[in-house]
Order: structure tokens, then C-alpha cells, then sequence
């Protein structure tokens, strides 16, 4: 097992360098810089240049990229070249704002998904129906449809903020947080809620009709203990195999919904720092992104041995 | 005038600034004002961008929101009055022009301090040119004249003499465009050769003072800017009221432009920063309607979106195509084969004017109806066509040139901006009709400003540039053929054709003349050549729209950006609390 674990790690540590060198190579080599996104058109070629040697873009791209890959040896990630800030500050600040929301979105999602779907997979009834049409409709939209339309709603009904994470006049209240979180909580949460209902009702269908629950239920044993203790450990594994498929979703879906909800985060960060050319910017948001989908790549490998122990092998 | 034209649509309209209540004897209390519907200090407003400032200084970026909060925290020695055109003295309260008018000399308004407590000075003024000069600055280009800087001298600690390289029309106006800012906290970055560092995003807001009327008082990444009133300020108002009335402007960080207007209508922000869409329109008219918001139609705007060919010579050696791609009956004949009317409502909703050259009606100083204007006629861009060899040889519709090639390019535009793309589609519809081939390609920004900046690998460009002045002469970049924004062959060393040779010359005599009409007269001589030879055809200049709550008020909308805070030292809000 720990072997296991400390393999997929060293392929983590790779996944993170490939991606933040490739990510920097590849917005060096696409066409446009910084200074075009910051000075735009109208100004001389003589600032322009200028502009370009005082940021270090006028080397060439293996130069900029060895001496980029010497620093990071040093656990210098370099600057930014939009914030003027190093982006070893930058990046774990807004990647906990991502973490914040994903991790938030994905509790939600589980704690509502995974039961619902228990229920509707052993259980008949109007519920269910109403609940499995839910989750279909649910599931076909993207995040940022959903988020769209909860902003309208919240535009509409002004309970919630529309945007943003704290209030200017919060001065860091939690309960102030939490308002802020519910749009783009929710804009997350509620597709993942609807695919983990319709994964685990599928497996827990297929779960109590295997022949260990007829035995069991033949020796007696209630149906509610037998569905809720033994056939949800085996309608686990398919949940436990896309755990780090979906952390990785959300870390994609995210984007949009940061966009929309005007959240802080990594995608949004990255969005920009793309658009601008911020090849250091760009190569860290990678970096951190891959940080999270190993995370969960992980989490969801330990999470497949934890239910089934074969999956060590 | 374009404050003139400003209608508000729905809801009351703002008192403009000029109305400010008058002085009376005796004490005049905030309970007076408000009753007398006069505008009192105090409150907060909540405006809406798109993006994050990239520097606390517009002397090293150019990016709308550090434009805007520069306009909030710095000071100029003169100031364009965005509403009317006029030049307004700032923080220099008068100026003479000697009789070569080759020098002016600006007397600075006494008693003025920096919000840090520090006297502005003449010193100021100096360091301020120095910076603006300096190889870390973005602002030098604008600041010289036929290539030439000026040279600045204080006299003495309250005035100043600017000498001009050569007489210049537009005169201090050229002023407009640069903050003064404090010596005494950027000369050490100037010595030590990092001014093009200096106030960047990394500096703690209390390091950053100017003369405007807020000061930054916090700067949350990715979320807000927080400004405060400077208590010292030096405008009041007509009854003595220290300005800004706001205590404080938040300017909330949304990109996406959706969520704003949802934002201003459920009452969480108070205005957008720059002007809506025209998608926009419908809902906030509405809500103008119901009374919750100020929606203002600001009439045509100043820039429209301009198509072009590349130009550059040698752009297109070796390609099939270079007998017929650069000609002018080209350009002329896409001219006429757009439907202006028909390009304005599909592109623009309806909400456009069409127009002709680069100077639109919004611009009422210098548009001219003596400038001439292109007929929508298919027939007559066809006939144009057959005269380079363009005509349909097989009967498919579609012409060719005389070796048989199809009459084909590649337009390259913005991916993202709807009216760039719609304005492309029907640019590509429009020529179909007359028998040329184009394909839209959509890139991003960067990529594509990137591509024509290059002046190779390109056909054709739709795109938009945003004016900054409507006084001509200070956009020599694209009127000049060495300008840095002659978009269709950047930066010539000599002007590459005989009529860019014949514009250079109306443009130099436009600039350097101190009468306003022989500026006139040589400015429509520019824009006639302009029009004859179609360098960039130009369809249709969108409305300008811009929207507020309806608790704002003394507002003074104008068609630059920003449209509404121009003004932001006399913009008030009715004392009431905003719905959260």
C-alpha cells in the first residue's frame, strides 16, 4: 500500500513539473506578450522594447526557461509580471480560495448526493422519480450555466451577493463568507450532488441485488442495516474511483464559476494571467493546478484501497 | 455639446455640475442642501471593472482601470472638461502663451498640498515631465510634438514655463494627459533608474499620494480598491463645500460584464465603471423605467470599429494576390458594398450611427460634413472591382482575378467582443454578395494585436481603438505615417505613398497652426484624402450607454472614458442607505 502511494506520489511530483514547464513554454510561444496586453497599440517601438528588456522578454525562450527551471531549484517561482508580486505569494492565496470553494462544493455534494442516491437506488416511488429527474437536469447543466442562473436569482431575489467573497465592510466575518460562498457553492456543487446520486443509486442497485444481501437478508438482518452498512461499502466503489476525476472537474468547472461570481480564485487568476502573457503567473496557476488534481488523483486511489483492498495489488 | 445630447432615459436626470447650488448668506446646513436638492458630502459609491489595475500609476500602463484610478487620486495642471470640450484650468489657474507661441507660462493655484501634507510645487511639475520622459514611462510619445520634447522650467515655486519644440494647436490641452505626481516620493526612483517599477500593485496603498480627489486606502487582489476622500483636496464647490462629496468609491473587481448589470440592478453596485452594451439596453431601460436606475444615451460614441488591409509594402510579395490585394479600388469598393444602416442594426442592435470616416458626429469640434461620404451600391463596388481585374469569369458568383485565383482574404478580428464579431460575419456577408470570398478568423486580443503590430502573416483586421482626446492633433500616432497606430503600415520612416505624404503635411500644418480655423481647414484636407484612398473603412460608431443607480446624483455623463467619474469629485449620493 505504501509503496503504492509513494509511486503515485513521485508521478505527482512529475505531473507538476511537466505541466508548469509546458505551460510556461507554450504561453511563451503563443503569439503576443505582456507588453502588447499592457501597452496595447499606440505606443513607439522604443517603449515597447524598452518595456520588453525591463521584464526580461526580450531573451530567448530557453534562456528565460533555464534560468526559470534554476530559480524554481530554489523554490523561486519568479514574479509576476501583472501583480509585481512573486507568485510563490500570489498563488497560495488564491489557491485557497479555489480549495475553499471545490472542497466546500464537494462536501456538499457528498453529503447530499451520496444519500440520495442510496434511496433512490433501493427505493421506488414519486420521491425518486422527482429525484432522479432532478439530478438528470442537474447533471446535463454546465457549472457555468448554473451559476448564471443562480446569480440572476439571487439578483432577483437580493437575498444572497451577487459576487465577490467578503463584503467591504465584513472586516473578515465568517457569517459574511459563508453568504458570499452559497452562489458559487451551490453553481459547483449541484451537478457533482446530481452525478454522485445517479452513480451510487446505479451501484447500490446493482449492490443489493448481489447474492451476500439475499443471504443476509435471509438471516434476518434488516433491510435499512443491511442497505446502509453492506451494500453501500460495495456501492462506494464507483464513487471512490471518480473522486479525483471529479476534483479535477471542479478545479475546471470553477473557472467559469469564478468568472461569473466574481470569486478570487485560481481560474480566475490563471484566465488573467493568460490573457496577459504572465509566463510565471501562468506556469505557478499550472503548477498549483496539477498540485490539486494529483491531490486528488490520490485521494481518490487511497480512497478505492480503503473500500476494496485488492486495488493495492 | 455632449452633455447636451446626454438624455436620461426613464428616470430623472441628474442636476449637471454646472448647477451646483448657490452660495448664500448665513449658515447653510447638509439638512439645507438636501432639501434644496443640492448635493451634500458623504456616502460610499460602489462602481463595477472588469479587471485588475496593473500599476497604481498611468505613467507605466495603459489599461483602463489604472487610468481610472489615477483620474481618482492624481492631479493635472489643466483639465479637458469631458462634457463641454473646454480646457479648464486645474492645478495651474491660469496660463499665458508668448507671442511666437512657442512658450506658455502656467501660474499654479497657491496653497495646494498632497494628501500626505506635502506642498505641490513648480518642482513637481519638473519631476513630473522628467518621469514622463524617463525609459520606464509610457506616456513620452504623447507628451512630444513632430517628435521633440518639451522643455519645462520653474520660474519660481508657483509657476512654470513649458517651451514647445514648435507651435502647437492644441496648446496646454496636450497637459490633460499627465498626473502630476510628488517629488518627493518618486525621486529616488527616478535616480535609481527603476521608475518604470515604481507604485506598482506590490506597494502598500499609504506609500502612493497625488493631488486628486480620493487616496487609495486598500487594495484587496482580485476583489476591490478601496479610495477614500482626500481631506485635502483643493476644489470646492460654488457654496464653499470642500470636494468630493463621496466619503469613499469602491471599485469592486467583475469581469464578467453580465454579473455587473446584474449587480447595478439588484442594487449592489452603483454603476458600472465604462459604458454598457447593447444587450444591456433592454433590461436597464426597464429598470429606468422603474425608477431604480439612470440610464443615459450618450448619442454616437467617438470610436467606431475600423477594417483594413495590410498595407505595408512587400506584405504580399510572392503571393498571387499582390496585383489586386493593396489597391485602393479595393478598399473603396468594400465601402460602398456595406450597408451602413443594415451594418448598425445587425451589429449593433440598432443602437449605431452609420459613418464614414474615423471621426465620427460625436467628435463636434472636428467632424465636418464637407468630408465626402460612400453610397451603399453594389453595382458601382462591382464595376470598381472589374477596373483591378476582379470579375466573375465562370459564372459561380464569385470573382476572380485575371490569372483565375479567386478574390479571396482573410479577416482577422477579436474573439470575445460581440460587436467585433457580429461586425465581421456581416463585413463577410455583405462582400459574398458582391462576389469576394472572405473568412473571419478570431483570435484573442494579444495574439491579434500582436499579428498587425507585426505588419506580416495578415490580410485584413476588423478592430476597434478606443480615442482619448478628440482634438486630432493629439492622436499624431495614426494620423502620421511614422505613427505608432498608422495601423495599415506602422511607422514608415517615410511616408510610403504620395497621399500619406499629402496627409502628413495637413496634419503638420493642422498641428502647428494657432488659428482655429486654418486647424479646421487643414484637418478636413486630412480627413478628405483620408476618405479618398479608404486606408481604414470605417461602417458604423456604436451609441454609448451608460447606467447608474438612481441614488446617485450630479452626474455628468459624457462619450470618454470613464463616462460617468470623470467627474467623480462632484458626484454625490442621496442619502439613503443602497439595498444590500
Amino acid at each position: 500500500m505504501i509503496r503504492y502511494l509513494v509511486r503515485r506520489l513521485f508521478f505527482a511530483l512529475f505531473l507538476v513539473f511537466a505541466v508548469s514547464s509546458s505551460s510556461l513554454i507554450l504561453t511563451r510561444l503563443a503569439p503576443g506578450d505582456f507588453v502588447v496586453e499592457t501597452l496595447g497599440v499606440g505606443v513607439s517601438r522604443d517603449v515597447a522594447e524598452q518595456a520588453r528588456i525591463r521584464y526580461g522578454l526580450d531573451q530567448p525562450i530557453a534562456t528565460q526557461y533555464g534560468r526559470w527551471l534554476l530559480q524554481a531549484a530554489r523554490f523561486d517561482f519568479g514574479r509576476s509580471l501583472a501583480y509585481d508580486r512573486p507568485v510563490a505569494d500570489l498563488v497560495p492565496e488564491r489557491a485557497f480560495n479555489t480549495a475553499l470553494l471545490a472542497l466546500s462544493a464537494l462536501l456538499l455534494a457528498t453529503l447530499v448526493g451520496l444519500p440520495l442516491g442510496v434511496v433512490t437506488g433501493t427505493r421506488g416511488g414519486l420521491a425518486t422519480s422527482v429525484i432522479r429527474a432532478a439530478s438528470v437536469v442537474l447533471v446535463s447543466m454546465p457549472p457555468l450555466l448554473t451559476s448564471l442562473l443562480l446569480v440572476f436569482a439571487a439578483a432577483r431575489t437580493g437575498w444572497l451577493p451577487i459576487g465577490g467573497m467578503r463584503s467591504v465592510t465584513s472586516d473578515g466575518a465568517l457569517l459574511d463568507l459563508v453568504r458570499h460562498m452559497i452562489v458559487p457553492v451551490l453553481a459547483l456543487a449541484l451537478p457533482i450532488g446530481a452525478m454522485f446520486e445517479r452513480l451510487q443509486a446505479q451501484a447500490m442497485r446493482q449492490a443489493v441485488s448481489q447474492p451476500f444481501v439475499i443471504a443476509t437478508r435471509a438471516r434476518g438482518v434488516s433491510r435499512r442495516r443491511i442497505i446502509w452498512r453492506d451494500a453501500l461499502k460495495v456501492g462506494l466503489r464507483p464513487i471512490a474511483s471518480v473522486y479525483g476525476l471529479v476534483i479535477g472537474t471542479l478545479l475546471s468547472g470553477s473557472f467559469a464559476v469564478e468568472i461569473v461570481t466574481a470569486w478570487p480564485g485560481l481560474g480566475r487568476l490563471m484566465l488573467d494571467a493568460l490573457r496577459a502573457r504572465d509566463v510565471y503567473l501562468v506556469a505557478a496557476c499550472a503548477a498549483a493546478g496539477s498540485i490539486f488534481l494529483a491531490a486528488g488523483t490520490l485521494l481518490s486511489d487511497a480512497a478505492l484501497v480503503a473500500v476494496d483492498p485488492r486495488f493495492s495489488e | 455639446m455632449s452633455v447636451i445630447a446626454a438624455a436620461a432615459i426613464g428616470c430623472r436626470a441628474a442636476p449637471p455640475a454646472s448647477q451646483a447650488v448657490e452660495s448664500v448668506s448665513g449658515e447653510v446646513t447638509a439638512a439645507d442642501r438636501v432639501a434644496a436638492g443640492a448635493p451634500t458630502r458623504g456616502g460610499e459609491l460602489t462602481v463595477n471593472v472588469r479587471a485588475e489595475p496593473q500599476s497604481f500609476t498611468w505613467y507605466t500602463r495603459r489599461d483602463g482601470t489604472t487610468q481610472l484610478l489615477s483620474l481618482l487620486t492624481q492631479g493635472k495642471l489643466v483639465r479637458v472638461n469631458r462634457a463641454t470640450e473646454e480646457l479648464e484650468p486645474w492645478l495651474a489657474e491660469s496660463w499665458t502663451r508668448s507671442s511666437d507661441g512657442l512658450r506658455y507660462t502656467l501660474k499654479l493655484r497657491p496653497g495646494v498640498t498632497f494628501a500626505d501634507g506635502r506642498p505641490f510645487t513648480a518642482d513637481d511639475v519638473v519631476f513630473s515631465f522628467a518621469a514622463a520622459y524617463d525609459r520606464g514611462s509610457v506616456l513620452a510619445d504623447s507628451l512630444q510634438v513632430k517628435g521633440a520634447r518639451l522643455v519645462v522650467t520653474a520660474l519660481d515655486p508657483a509657476s512654470v514655463e513649458i517651451a514647445f519644440p514648435s507651435p502647437f494647436g492644441p496648446g496646454v490641452r496636450l497637459l490633460d494627459n499627465l498626473p502630476i505626481l510628488p517629488r518627493h516620493k518618486l525621486q529616488g526612483a527616478l535616480d535609481a533608474g527603476t521608475f518604470g517599477d515604481a507604485w506598482g500593485l506590490s506597494t502598500p496603498v499609504s506609500a502612493v499620494t497625488g493631488l486628486g480627489p480620493f487616496v487609495l486606502s486598500a487594495y484587496v487582489p482580485g476583489q476591490r480598491i478601496v479610495l477614500t476622500r482626500n481631506e485635502r483636496y483643493f476644489r470646492s464647490d460654488a457654496a464653499g463645500i470642500r470636494l468630493p462629496y463621496l466619503e469613499r468609491i469602491i471599485v469592486e473587481i467583475v469581469p464578467e460584464q453580465d454579473a455587473q448589470i446584474l449587480r447595478l440592478l439588484a442594487g449592489q453596485s452603483d454603476m458600472p465603471a465604462f459604458e454598457v452594451r447593447p444587450e444591456d439596453y433592454a433590461p436597464l431601460k426597464r429598470a429606468a423605467d422603474a425608477g431604480s436606475v439612470q440610464l443615459f444615451d450618450l448619442g454616437p460614441g467617438l470610436d467606431a470599429d475600423g477594417f483594413w488591409i495590410n498595407l505595408k509594402p512587400g506584405a504580399f510579395d510572392g503571393d498571387p494576390r499582390a496585383d489586386w490585394i493593396q489597391r485602393d479600388e479595393l478598399r473603396q469598393a468594400i465601402s460602398m458594398a456595406v450597408d451602413r444602416r443594415l451594418f448598425a442594426d445587425t451589429v449593433f442592435l440598432g443602437a449605431a450611427t452609420p459613418v464614414f470616416g474615423p471621426v465620427t458626429p460625436a467628435n463636434k469640434k472636428w467632424y465636418s460634413a464637407e468630408v465626402p461620404q460612400v453610397e451603399h451600391d453594389v453595382d458601382g463596388a462591382k464595376a470598381l472591382l472589374a477596373t483591378i481585374g476582379l470579375v466573375d469569369r465562370n459564372g459561380d458568383r464569385l470573382l476572380e482575378d485575371r490569372r483565375g485565383n479567386l478574390a479571396r482574404l482573410t479577416l482577422l478580428t477579436q474573439k470575445g467582443q460581440t460587436a467585433l464579431e457580429r461586425g465581421a460575419a456581416t463585413i463577410r456577408d455583405e462582400l459574398h454578395a458582391l462576389g469576394v470570398t472572405m473568412d473571419v478568423v478570431m483570435l484573442d486580443g494579444n495574439a491579434l494585436v500582436q499579428r498587425f503590430l507585426s505588419g506580416r502573416n495578415y490580410d485584413a483586421v476588423y478592430f476597434r481603438f478606443g480615442a482619448t482626446d478628440t482634438d486630432p492633433a493629439l492622436s499624431p500616432d495614426f494620423w502620421l505615417s511614422g505613427g505608432s497606430s498608422h495601423v495599415w503600415n506602422l511607422a514608415q520612416k517615410s511616408p510610403a505613398t504620395e497621399w500619406e505624404q499629402r496627409i502628413d503635411a495637413a496634419m503638420a500644418r493642422h498641428t502647428t497652426a494657432l488659428d482655429e480655423k486654418a486647424r479646421h481647414r487643414a484637418f478636413v484636407e486630412a480627413q478628405t484624402i483620408f476618405a479618398e484612398h479608404a486606408p481604414v473603412v470605417y461602417f458604423a460608431a456604436p451609441r454609448v450607454y451608460v447606467a447608474a443607480a438612481s441614488r446617485v446624483v450630479n452626474l455628468t455623463p459624457a462619450v470618454l472614458r470613464p463616462q460617468l467619474l470623470w467627474s467623480a469629485d462632484t458626484i454625490a449620493v442621496a442619502h439613503q442607505e443602497r439595498p444590500r
